[in-house]
């Protein structure tokens, strides 16, 4: 169901502004993390739960780069 | 079904629905700033809802448990700051820097 949630997102930030669309990624990184916890959990695989660690991090820096990007230079 | 599974489901629930709530909210508002208010919280109620769940299926102290409470303070920590820098980034682009409409209109001392 919460990958369910990532199409929408993805049609929207193709169609958006650029500042919509950092919006837009903000929240899947947020809904890649929890979908990466869940499957660790429903599969039983403890390390597993290192992707969603690392996916909440890699998706703050990046979403971070994206900001400062746009603040600069698009 | 026993009752700490019924909390389970229950807080399951609460986890998936935050994020899709936040999802039908970024795709109807109006601007940016508007937006930006809908990340907030899918961020908080839907890491801590599953962190929540995990814990109570697997025990606080296993590693399934731990490491899903790191992931919820990792987001509650981090989202906050992601959203700050999209809205100043958003406002830097539109107005050109940081500074109010007003300052401009006043004449310098």
């Amino acid at each position: 169901m919460l990958l369910a949630g990532l199409g929408p997102l993805i049609a929207f930030s193709i169609r958006a502004s650029a500042p919509d669309g950092l919006v837009a990624l903000n929240l899947g990184g947020l809904i890649a993390t929890l979908v990466l916890m869940l499957l660790a959990e429903a599969t039983q695989r403890q390390p597993f739960f290192d992707l969603a660690v690392v996916s909440a991090v890699l998706s703050f820096a990046g979403g971070l780069a994206y900001a400062r990007f746009l603040e600069r230079w698009l | 079904m026993t009752v700490g599974e019924g909390i389970v489901w229950v807080l399951l629930a609460v986890g998936v629905a935050a994020p899709l709530l936040g999802v039908v909210g970024v795709l109807v508002a109006p601007d940016v700033y508007a937006r930006l208010h809908f990340v907030g919280p899918g961020s908080i109620f839907g890491p801590f809802a599953l962190a929540l769940a995990v814990v109570i299926d697997e025990g606080p102290f296993s590693q399934a448990g731990l490491k899903s409470i790191l992931v919820a303070i990792l987001l509650l920590g981090l989202s906050p700051v992601l959203v700050h820098a999209t809205a100043r980034a958003a406002y830097v682009r539109e107005h050109g820097s940081l500074s109010l409409p007003s300052d401009a209109e006043e004449p310098p001392e």
